[in-house]
Order: C-alpha cells, then sequence, then structure tokens
C-alpha cells in the first residue's frame, strides 16, 4: 500500500467521497426517525374511536365491543341515552357481565358491582368503570 | 367495601415502617382474630397457620372477610351483631364462598358436584381446601382427592383436556413477561390473558368434558391472537436489529475511512 | 464554488472568516506525538450534543409529574414512531458518556496533562465528571419507574448519615420526607435545565482553558522533555506541529463514528444492559423490589457506603477521596511528567483503578 504510485492527495479525495456517501446515508438514515418522531400524531387518535350501528343497542340492552385493545361496553338505557363504559372491573381486571335483571354490571370473579352509570354499587372495586365518550350520528354510535 | 379499606390500613402502616426502617418484604396486619387464635391450640388455633400459605393471605383476604365480625374489637370481635358468621354447614359452603367467587358459584351449581352437594356432593373445600385454600389448577385434580367419591376415569379425561389449554395459558403469561423486560407495553395483552384465564378456570367447575372441549376451542383461538402480537413484537424487533447493524456498519466504515484520512496526512507529515 | 466563495466573502468582510480559521483551526498546531486519548474530548462535546439532541425531543412527549411520568414514557417507547430509539439512545448514551468521561481523566491522569499550570483545566473537567454524575442521577428518576424510585430513595438517603444536619439535607434534596411528585419536580428542574446550563458554561471554561494554555504533549518518547515555567503567562506552541483542521480533525471524526457505533450497538444488541427489569414496572412506594442496586458507575461509593461501619465514616472517605482527586494539580507539583520517572504515582495510580473495579465488583455481588 506504502509504495503505489497514487499520491496522499489523490488518495485522499477518493476516500473524502467515500466519506462523503456514507455520511450522506447515515444523516438520512438518521433524519427520518426525527421527522417520524416528530410527525402529528393525531391519526392515533381516530383509531382509537369505535363506530357502532344504533340498532345493535336497543333500549336496555348492552353491547360488548374491543376499544383500544379492550373490552367495553355501550348500554341504551332509555331511549337515545347512550353510556359506554369500560367494560374492565377496576379491582383486578375481569371482564364484568350485565345482569339484566337488576340493570347492573357484575364482575365473576369477586363480585364487585357496578351501577349502569359505572359507579361502584359494592364489593371490592376501588373505583368506578372508565367511562367512555358518546356521540350519536344518526344511526351511528361514535365511542372513544 | 370492607376490603380496599382494610388494605388503605394496611398500606398506611407499611409506608409508615418504610420510613422508619430499612424496607423489606410485606407485612401482615394483625387483627384481634390473628392475636387470638395465633395463640389457641388444636383446631381453634390451626387455621391461622393452614391461612398463611393460602392464596388469600397472600392477597391479603384475612379471616373478616369471609367469617364477618370486627377484627379491631377483642370483645366484640365475634359477636352476630358485627356480622360473625362462624363455620358454615357442608352444603351452606358453597354459598359462603360464593359471595365472593360469583362467576364461579353459576358454573358450580349447574355441574354434578353441584347438583349432588345435598348427597354429599365435593363443594369449594372438598378440592380447594379450607383454611389453606389453593388457587385453580389442573393438579387439583388427581386421582388421589377425585377417587375418594368417585372413580378417576372422567375426571382424568377433563384433566387432559383442560392441560394443554393451561399449559399454552401458562406458556403465554412467560412470554408476555418476556417481552414486557424488553420495554414493550404488555398491559392491554395481559389485560387479555387475565380475562382468558378467569374463563377458562370457572369451566374447570363445570365438570363437564363436553362443556370444557367446547370452551377450550375458543380460549385457544384468543391465545393464538395473543401469540400473533407477541410473534409482531418478535418481527419488529428483528427488523430493528437489521437496520441497527446496518447503522453501526456504516459507522465503523465511516471511522475506518476517517482513520485512511488521517493516514494520509500522516505521510505527508511524516514527509514534508 | 463561485457561490461558496461569495457568502465566505460576505462573511470574511464582517466576521474576518478567513482570518479566525487560519489563527484558530489550521494554524492551531496540536503537538507531533498526540494520540487517539487526546481525541476523547472532542468525542466527549459530540456524544454530549446527541444527548442533548435526544433530550430535546424526548421532552416533547414527556410529562413530569408521578401520574403521568410512567405513562409518558411507556408512550414514548410504544406509540411513538422511533420514540424507543431516542428514548434508548439517550438512556444508553448516558452510560456511553460515562465510560468516555473515565478514559478522558484517566489518560489525562496517566500522562499528567494536569501539570504546568492547567490546575483550572482539571479542576473544570473534574466538576464537568460530577456534574454529569448529578445529570445521570437526576435522570434516572425522570421515568418514574420502580427502578427509578428507589434507586433514588437509597441515593438521596445517604446524606441522613451526616450528624445534625443530616436529615434536613435529606428532606431537602428530596423535597419532602419521602420520594415524591416534589422530587421529580426538582430533579426534573435540574436535570433539563439547570445542570445542562451549568454544565455548557463550564464546557466553555474547559475549552478556554485548553485553548488558551495550549494544548499539553504525552510525555513520551526520547526526545520529550518537561516544561519549564516562566513566571509569566505562557501559551505553550507546539511549531512543526499539526494542523487541527483537517489534519487531526480527521481522527476526532473517526473515533466519534466508533463511539457512535458502540452506543448503536448496545441499543440494538443489548438493550437490556442498562435496563433491569424493575425499570419496566411503574414506581410503587409500597413495594421494595428485590436486589435493587445503583448503576454501574455508583457501586463503588454504595459499597464503600457499606464497607465502614458506620455511614458518616464511608462518607467521610468519599468525601476525602474526591476532594484530594479534585486539587490534584494543587498537591502534585513536581515539574515530572514521564510516567517512567513517577512509580510511586504510576503505583498508585494502577492500584486506585483495580481497587475502584474491586469494590464496583464486590457492590455488584454482594
Amino acid at each position: 500500500m506504502e509504495a503505489s504510485d497514487v499520491s496522499p492527495v489523490q488518495r485522499r479525495t477518493f476516500l473524502m467521497v467515500m466519506a462523503a456517501a456514507v455520511g450522506g446515508v447515515l444523516t438520512a438514515a438518521a433524519a427520518w426517525p426525527l421527522l417520524r418522531f416528530l410527525s402529528p400524531v393525531g391519526a392515533g387518535d381516530a383509531a382509537g374511536k369505535v363506530e357502532i350501528a344504533r340498532e345493535q343497542v336497543p333500549v336496555g340492552a348492552v353491547h360488548f365491543f374491543q376499544h383500544r385493545g379492550r373490552p367495553a361496553v355501550v348500554l341504551q338505557q332509555t331511549a337515545g341515552q347512550f353510556i359506554a363504559l369500560s367494560a374492565v372491573c377496576t379491582h383486578l381486571g375481569c371482564v364484568i357481565s350485565w345482569e339484566a335483571a337488576k340493570g347492573e354490571f357484575l364482575c365473576p370473579c369477586h363480585g364487585g358491582r357496578f351501577s349502569s352509570e359505572g359507579q361502584v354499587l359494592g364489593g371490592p372495586p376501588p373505583s368506578p368503570l372508565e367511562s367512555l365518550p358518546v356521540v350519536v350520528d344518526g344511526g351511528l354510535l361514535i365511542i372513544g | 367495601m370492607k376490603a380496599p379499606n382494610c388494605r388503605n390500613g394496611l398500606t398506611i402502616a407499611v409506608f409508615l415502617w418504610l420510613v422508619a426502617v430499612v424496607p423489606a418484604g410485606a407485612a401482615q396486619e394483625q387483627t384481634v382474630c390473628l392475636q387470638c387464635h395465633g395463640g389457641l391450640d388444636g383446631h381453634l388455633g390451626a387455621p391461622v397457620g393452614l391461612w398463611q400459605t393460602s392464596v388469600h393471605a397472600e392477597n391479603g383476604i384475612s379471616c373478616h372477610d369471609c367469617h364477618g365480625g370486627d377484627p379491631t374489637d377483642f370483645v366484640m370481635a365475634m359477636s352476630p351483631e358485627r356480622g360473625f358468621i362462624g363455620v358454615p354447614a357442608y352444603a351452606e359452603v358453597p354459598e359462603f364462598c360464593g359471595r365472593c367467587h360469583v362467576g364461579v358459584l353459576g358454573d358450580y351449581r349447574e355441574s354434578a358436584h353441584g347438583q349432588a352437594i345435598d348427597r354429599g356432593g365435593a363443594q369449594c373445600v372438598t378440592c380447594h381446601g379450607n383454611h389453606a385454600v389453593v388457587r385453580a389448577h389442573p393438579d387439583l385434580i388427581n386421582e388421589q382427592d377425585c377417587s375418594r367419591c368417585h372413580d378417576y376415569g372422567r375426571a382424568a379425561e377433563i384433566k387432559q383436556a383442560l392441560k394443554e389449554t393451561d399449559a399454552g395459558l401458562l406458556e403465554m403469561d412467560r412470554e408476555l413477561q418476556r417481552i414486557h423486560k424488553r420495554g414493550f407495553s404488555t398491559e392491554v395483552l395481559e389485560g387479555a390473558l387475565f380475562d382468558l384465564r378467569n374463563r377458562f378456570h370457572r369451566v374447570f367447575h363445570s365438570v363437564d368434558v363436553q362443556k370444557v372441549r367446547q370452551e377450550t376451542g375458543g380460549v385457544q383461538a384468543e391465545l393464538d391472537k395473543l401469540a400473533d402480537s407477541v410473534k409482531e413484537f418478535d418481527t419488529t424487533q428483528g427488523k430493528r436489529k437489521l437496520w441497527g447493524s446496518v447503522a453501526v456498519a456504516l459507522l465503523v466504515l465511516l471511522g475506518v475511512i476517517f482513520l485512511l484520512v488521517r493516514k494520509t496526512y500522516e505521510e505527508e507529515e511524516q514527509g514534508g | 464554488m463561485s457561490a461558496v466563495k461569495l457568502v465566505i466573502d460576505f462573511l470574511d468582510v464582517r466576521f474576518g472568516v478567513r482570518d479566525l480559521f487560519a489563527k484558530e483551526l489550521s494554524g492551531y498546531l496540536l503537538p507531533k506525538k498526540v494520540n487517539a486519548w487526546y481525541t476523547l474530548g472532542a468525542v466527549l462535546l459530540a456524544l454530549f450534543g446527541l444527548q442533548i439532541a435526544t433530550g430535546i425531543l424526548l421532552l416533547v412527549y414527556y410529562v413530569p409529574h408521578v401520574d403521568q411520568a410512567y405513562a409518558s414514557v411507556q408512550f414514548i417507547m410504544n406509540e411513538i414512531p422511533y420514540g424507543w430509539l431516542m428514548r434508548m439512545l439517550h438512556a444508553v448514551g448516558a452510560n456511553v458518556i460515562v465510560i468516555a468521561l473515565l478514559l478522558h481523566m484517566l489518560s489525562v491522569l496517566f500522562m499528567a496533562s494536569y501539570k504546568g499550570r492547567r490546575e483550572f483545566t482539571w479542576l473544570s473537567g473534574f466538576i464537568l465528571f460530577n456534574l454529569a454524575m448529578g445529570l445521570c442521577l437526576t435522570g434516572y428518576l425522570l421515568p418514574w419507574s420502580q427502578l427509578s424510585f428507589w434507586a433514588t430513595t437509597v441515593a438521596t438517603d445517604a446524606p441522613g448519615a451526616i450528624p445534625v444536619v443530616g436529615e434536613l439535607a435529606v428532606e431537602f434534596l428530596r423535597g419532602g420526607p419521602t420520594v415524591d411528585n416534589q422530587t421529580l419536580g426538582r430533579f426534573f428542574a435540574l436535570h433539563v435545565v439547570g445542570m445542562p446550563l451549568l454544565l455548557l458554561g463550564l464546557i466553555g471554561f474547559h475549552l478556554f482553558c485548553v485553548k488558551r494554555r495550549g494544548i499539553s504533549p504525552p510525555p513520551f518518547g526520547a526526545e520529550f522533555k518537561n516544561a519549564e515555567l516562566l513566571p509569566m503567562f505562557e501559551h505553550e506552541e507546539h511549531p512543526g506541529g499539526i494542523p487541527f483542521f483537517p489534519n487531526y480533525v480527521v481522527k476526532d471524526a473517526a473515533m466519534i463514528c466508533f463511539f457512535l457505533a458502540l452506543q448503536l450497538a448496545i441499543v440494538f444488541y443489548a438493550p437490556t444492559l442498562f435496563f433491569p427489569a424493575s425499570a419496566f414496572e411503574p414506581a410503587d412506594p409500597f413495594v421494595t423490589p428485590p436486589g435493587i442496586k445503583p448503576e454501574w458507575y455508583f457501586l463503588w461509593a454504595y459499597q464503600t457506603l457499606k464497607i465502614f461501619p458506620n455511614e458518616l465514616i464511608g462518607l467521610g472517605v468519599q468525601g476525602a477521596f474526591m476532594t484530594f482527586l479534585a486539587l490534584l494539580p494543587f498537591i502534585d507539583r513536581g515539574p515530572e511528567r514521564r510516567p517512567a520517572k513517577r512509580p510511586l504515582f504510576v503505583t498508585c495510580y494502577v492500584l486506585g483503578i483495580l481497587v475502584f473495579v474491586a469494590i464496583s465488583v464486590w457492590g455488584h455481588y454482594s
């Protein structure tokens, strides 16, 4: 290598072109995550909304669905009055069931009881069920 | 509403203790029940030791949570006025436990065990023990225990049907732990697994091979969904590693190029 | 090309950039025998720059409140695109900086580069080292994980051994009797504003000292001579030396590339190296995770506190040792810099490193 007929200056020029190329690729590789990191995250919010046909939730009935990967429930207490709640019990995380006869939710694991608004009626749950906003849009319920 | 209150009491006690001394394991609340019965001999003292090994003790469920009474008052502790219940009769045990374990109670009542309770059919304590309560597990179905009352054949069949899926649930739990340790938020997946395990363990109580087989299919499908999430995580990690390798290689290459450039200068410095 | 020349002309008539370039970069000559250890300053500058960049990015989504801190870090790690990369780079970067700082200090010590009226270069560097440790400590709490909470509880507990004012000092550090939202608030302010500002100022002073006094040549080789000091200010010149730009800058660049490669390699191949399982559990003041240990660079301090029968003695020994190191150039005043002619110093140096490593390993396994 030492005894080559290429002068150090020529070698350097070649090496600097290489360095510029590799450096350029690395800069681009660093710029992409930066751009994505700072991109608006609004799209994630829309994905968290769930649409349900209104006729799936008759008056006095409940409908279970998935919201952000977790079980949730919507009920129509009186005509046009929709309530959506997380269906995960706040005690240990079992999924609650609807007791139509009593008009309340029951957790089958340790008997936690919740009102149709999600308030604790009895049992070990430390806090009410998480409430989800419901918007009625014609024949659609938009939840989340 | 009693349970959360006394747990708050417990946490405050632990908290004060943490402030005062160097922290170590969890403390057990000394109710008057434990203070008195802990010092008694024979059948009046034995439950304390048994209870300490139970899943109830592990989760802070103490004497009064099942037997009622007042755990803070020596005189009135066992007064019916304060809701003391004492020992339930054999056939009343399912109702006794079912005050909390409502879901299981439903499955149990419909089962052959539940239907036969008046003829001495198995109830909660038969399999789970009374004070040393054991968590639901396929090993609770075993020849020694089942053949106390009946032939083991059908029980073995049920156990076989449960075992594979239960192993799958355990395996998934380990998988979720693994990816959780890598910084992946497994909260949602763990919630789904928790619900799945509870649903499946409830099925144990129906002691119905047909029903168990039916449910197993559904549980298996849910487990597959969870497995897909884990697989997706692993694939993502693999991709990140691949791109990371490229970046590391490029940085090393760039470093070597700069060293070679430095060498060209060194030659000039020596020559000049 | 002419466009570049136009821009340079424009700047030159205003700031004299050509003159600046000739004097400070191409005309800034380094000692002929300058070695690879001399690149560590540039490496540290680059690493600190990356920490500031990733730190600002993390600030975009981080919420400094006990109710949301852990969730916001989880959000960064799982939801924000490449949030995991920024967070891992920042956390791993802190560790790589500590490694580079130790190497920088150890090489300066070995070559006795603090000699020849360079006391303030050393002192400012030593304070910078402690400041970096402070940044590590305060940053550790911010994710509000079990690891954060308990490591901070243990660390802020140490001053409690000081008589009379100990309890007060602990409360003052924490902003209350225990690690809580107040602690998070003050650590956050220190970590993202207070300490970085101080750090930048001190880096400026450190560089000023280095530039103003002149680079200390490596004390090796037959032709090396210890400097003879005149009773006046001198800028140590290196006639016939290596131009900083472009000749030596490429070596700096090469070393920066290697350190960044190391940092990325840890991020991608050993992501759990600095993240035990308790780093991914939310802080719980009522449950102490088993075997909580400080980070590797605090293990020596942790273990010395345990060795001595009394924490106060341990703290005293640590304080004395750190003060001795800080004031070393004022104590070690002889002109000799060649390690071969300083057997006592080299013995202490090697023993010191061995003891440091041994105590750290002991602390890790105890």
